[in-house]
């Protein structure tokens, strides 16, 4: 069947059938292979997406549940040159990396959380990714990136509404 | 030549975390080539079981099938294994264990590898499953152990002593005495990246394998010898490897034979990668130990004996459990003096899924016993338990109970010290007592120690290897034959090269393991690759060093004694900097190959397994935790609110590194104490993906204050040690001491779950566990 949405910013109509995930029609008709398989049945997160303004696991969804709807996926999170937006070059500076199999869903759980709030406690940045599994990390990196974004991004704010 | 530290030790970005955040990091799931083949295998669907028929012809009629292999396709039936040969490729004659491949086929569709697994004929003859190791060396216990040309029991694996002086009359003649039996569970690895390789068949019948093995060396070494093949017509190239901890070994292994095989066999790539419940059923796990520990003491607090019967059950294959065993035993009687000591480790086969290396690797589990205990004898005694620990814990010039002299690098009583002070150890255990008595959340804080060997000890030679070259372009390609699963070695690696040649680490590209382009190291374990690896490397880049010294002298016709560097830049008595560049030039036209490889061979030790004595490691590792906990008695919850940890690691090269490497630990730690366990039911496991085996969530941290202590190691690398695995040790036994602390009722059984904490024992389960869960035939692979 013909599916059609917004993926990464850009339109796209996609001919795939109609019983496979969000995740393999990302991954095998679309070779975004940013979104990483884990666990298959919603536990581990490595296979977030944005979903219109939500965080959720691709393994959940069925492709044809994205028709009219918008899929934000690792590969449209970085900047249009394809250099890393400030949150991915905070993951790497901050160390947040590690095998880096759960990163792209990290990101995508710290993008999902900074567009409701840019002032996280570190408690509510733990509950934003605790969806998504890591076993290198110990998360506190992780939550150290998100945490620093968060700042630089309400001060830029700031900076612009007081200009 | 004088030269500034410029890059050990300094904030780095890890050089390969850019393709990681952008999500372009090619994992082997990731790899996907024209005509590729998907293959899928057959396991056991049962603990034991001799197999009857294995008839694969109706697979091969199934459209979309291109192939099937058996034990039958391999040399000597596939059979390999280090150190003990006892397992096979794809299993021979008999499965041991729950998820043992049987057969694999390969189709041109996931879904028709399915069908093709689901159209061979097998039929197995149950046999009689061993599944409680205390009794696995009973003389009628049925046979899981290959047949032995000796009388001992097949069961039985290995034993493992220690010994210093007699036991019996310390104990007759001491105040104090602890005695207690303790055990920990079998725990997964729960890489979120499952097993998988990818191989492709080369011109002349040769064979090129993607496989996210720890070890790419190892894994081609094995190809070599079941597809009966040379060294030259195999090639394994490592791709980014989703992490390891150990657990990407032996079926790794097997998987690269496996997919192997099917593309000689069908002149097309193929491809296998395992499900989570695949990937959990299929895999090794640390195996589960029971621990019977005696400590006696003078009731003025000083230890001096320490007696530890261990049973360790490696499940139905050995894999590498006799170094596990071996490890356990050394490191049994925790980072403390004793007069006398006797330690016993006993190894035996079972039905129980099988176990295999993972981080700690012995003293994981030895630890969570023996730092209870060691907790039990500072109360018997009326001691604070770091009080008690500073009392008799090693230190600098201090005699191992195997006979070996601490005479470098011992920073014990400083991390205690040290987490004393950042936890606020001293006013809380004051005044927690108080608060416990009118609340039903209880707070405790509790503490542990941990020394581990440096590297793999006795368990065999012990050397690492680099190359370094300088490309036209005046990059450099550096090599290592020891890999990084994302502990971060690639980094480590390239600031050592940059330090030792004078330059900027972007100029440097650390290429990814591959067999045909690094050199044999030994396997990546073992917490070794910053001291042996790093070692390597910083021999190559010196000799490559020396090279571009001896040619900047020439150029600027003075000594290289007289030679000074400006960042890259060299620069004579003429004080006239000339570029790294044109050093470079210079040293071509002087006709130099500007290619240096090197190798480092760690100090020699010794061990006697007969005596029980000797100097198992060259180095050791010292740490301390402190964790604290809230506890619901009327729930039985166990929080863990606060860490604090100290690490003796010598010098630090990569900080972001070293200290994720310590986060990272404690999380697999505190999932050991209080949540991870796989169950094996009658050797049914029970636990086959995330929903029901359960590892710490980012809310089921809290944050970790870590502090890294420099007692540098005069061998190491700028005098660096290890890390990795260290970091998780003390967390266990830390946070089994905080619940006592909070409580007053000891968990000695890990991990302390809801109804250990609440009830003190396990709830039972009602009806029938063992009907297969595996769903292996209901699910389609990945693709």
């Amino acid at each position: 069947m013909l599916i059609e949405f917004n993926l990464n910013r850009e339109k796209i109509t996609v001919d795939a059938p109609p019983d496979i995930t969000l995740m393999a029609l990302l991954r095998d008709y679309l070779g975004l292979t940013g979104t990483k398989e884990g666990c298959e049945v919603g536990e581990c997160g490595a296979c977030s997406i944005i979903l219109d303004d939500k965080l959720v696991s691709s393994c959940t969804v069925l492709a044809p549940q994205v028709n009219g709807r918008a899929v934000m996926t690792i590969e449209g999170v970085s900047e249009p040159d394809n250099s890393p937006n400030d949150l991915q070059e905070n993951f790497i500076d901050y160390g947040a990396v590690q095998c880096g199999y759960c990163i792209p869903g990290m990101v995508l759980a710290g993008e999902a959380l900074l567009t409701k709030t840019l002032q996280p406690t570190r408690a509510d940045i733990r509950e934003g990714i605790s969806g998504n599994l890591c076993r290198c990390t110990g998360y506190q990196q992780i939550v150290d990136a998100i945490e620093g974004t968060a700042q630089e991004r309400l001060a830029k704010q700031n900076k612009e509404q007081a200009s | 030549m004088t030269k500034n530290r410029t890059n050990i030790g300094k904030p780095t970005r890890r050089v390969d975390a850019l393709s990681k955040v952008l999500g372009t990091a090619k994992y082997v799931g990731d790899y996907k080539l024209p005509g590729m083949l998907y293959a899928h295998a057959l396991r056991s669907e049962v603990p034991h079981a001799r197999i009857v028929k294995l008839d694969v012809s109706p697979a091969l009629a199934v459209p979309g099938v291109k192939a099937v292999i058996t034990s039958d396709d391999f040399v000597d039936n596939g059979l390999y294994g280090y150190p003990k040969k006892d397992k096979y490729m794809l299993a021979y004659q008999k499965v041991r264990h729950v998820g043992e491949a049987i057969a694999v086929v390969a189709a041109e569709t996931p879904q028709a590898a399915l069908a093709g697994v689901q159209a061979i004929e097998c039929v197995v003859e149950g046999l009689t499953a061993v599944t409680d190791a205390a009794h696995a060396l009973d003389p009628d216990a049925a046979q899981v152990g290959p047949d032995r040309d000796d009388d001992k029991h097949p069961n039985l694996l290995d034993t493992f002593i220690v010994r210093k002086g007699e036991i019996e009359p310390q104990f007759e003649n001491s105040d104090v005495v602890i005695d207690n039996h303790y055990r920990v569970s079998p725990q997964e690895h729960a890489y979120i990246e499952t097993e998988g390789a990818l191989a492709v068949p080369a011109p002349g019948g040769d064979i090129v394998v993607y496989s996210n093995s720890q070890t790419s060396f190892i894994t081609r070494n094995n190809l070599v010898s079941v597809l009966g093949m040379s060294e030259d017509q195999v090639r394994v190239i490592q791709p980014v490897v989703g992490g390891a901890f150990g657990g990407k070994d032996d079926l790794c292994h097997e998987i690269a034979a496996q997919v192997a095989a099917l593309a000689l066999k069908t002149e097309k790539p193929v491809r296998m990668t395992l499900s989570r419940d695949e990937s959990m059923i299929a895999s090794y796990k640390r195996g589960s130990m029971e621990m019977h520990i005696q400590l006696a003491a003078d009731s003025d607090g000083t230890l001096h004996t320490c007696k530890v019967e261990s049973r360790q059950d490696s499940g139905s294959y050995a894999s590498v459990s006799p170094f596990i065993g071996w490890r356990a035993s050394i490191h049994a009687m925790g980072p403390y003096r004793y007069n006398a000591c006797q330690i016993d480790v006993t190894e035996v086969y079972t039905n129980n899924g099988y176990a295999g290396a993972f981080r700690g690797f012995g003293n994981t589990e030895s630890s969570a016993g023996i730092e209870q205990a060691i907790d039990e004898m500072a109360e018997a005694v009326g001691m604070d338990p770091i009080d008690f620990r500073l009392k008799n814990c090693l230190q600098l010039g201090a005699e191992l109970v195997y006979g070996q002299m601490l005479t470098d690098s011992v920073g014990l009583t400083e991390c205690l010290n040290e987490v004393r002070q950042t936890s606020g150890w001293d006013q809380k255990r004051k005044t927690y007592a108080n608060h416990n008595a009118q609340s039903k959340i209880k707070k405790g804080i509790g503490v542990a120690a941990v020394f581990h060997g440096v590297s793999l000890g006795a368990e065999g030679e012990d050397f690492a290897a680099g190359t370094i070259e300088i490309n036209h372009d005046y990059t450099i390609n550096l090599t290592s034959g020891l890999t990084d699963f994302g502990q971060g070695s690639r980094t480590v690696f390239t600031l050592i090269a940059a330090e030792e040649l004078g330059v900027r680490p972007e100029r440097i590209r650390m290429l990814r393991p591959d067999t045909d382009t690094s050199l044999y190291s030994g396997p990546t374990v073992a917490s070794r690759s910053t001291v042996l690896g790093g070692n390597a490397t910083r021999t190559t880049a010196q000799n490559l060093a020396h090279m571009l010294d001896l040619a900047a002298a020439n150029l600027l016709k003075c000594d290289v004694e007289q030679l000074l560097r400006v960042e890259e830049a060299y620069v004579g008595p003429s004080e006239e900097p000339v570029t790294w560049e044109n050093v470079v030039d210079h040293a071509r036209l002087m006709g130099m190959i500007l290619s240096t490889h090197g190798k480092w061979v760690a100090p020699e030790i010794a061990w006697n397994e007969h005596s029980g004595r000797g100097m198992p490691y060259f180095a050791y590792h010292f740490g301390a935790q402190v964790v604290e906990v809230t506890v619901d008695t009327g729930t039985g919850k166990t929080d863990v609110v606060g860490v604090w940890a100290a690490h003796d690691v010598g010098k630090v090269i990569f900080p972001q590194g070293a200290y994720g490497q310590v986060y990272g630990g404690i999380a697999q730690g505190l999932g050991y104490a209080l949540m991870e366990r796989v169950d094996y039911d009658l050797g049914y496991i029970q636990n086959t993906n995330f929903d029901e085996y359960l590892i710490p969530t980012a809310l089921d941290m809290p944050d970790i204050e870590a502090s890294l202590i420099e007692k540098h190691l005069k061998v190491g690398p700028y005098g660096a040690k290890n890390v990795a695995e260290p970091a998780m040790v003390p967390a266990a036994p830390a946070t089994l001491n905080a619940i006592y602390h909070a409580t007053g009722r000891r968990v000695r059984d890990l991990p302390a779950n809801l109804e250990r904490v609440l009830l003190g024992h396990d709830l039972r389960k009602a009806g029938d566990s063992t009907a297969c869960k595996l769903g292996l035939l209901a699910k389609p692979p990945n693709n």
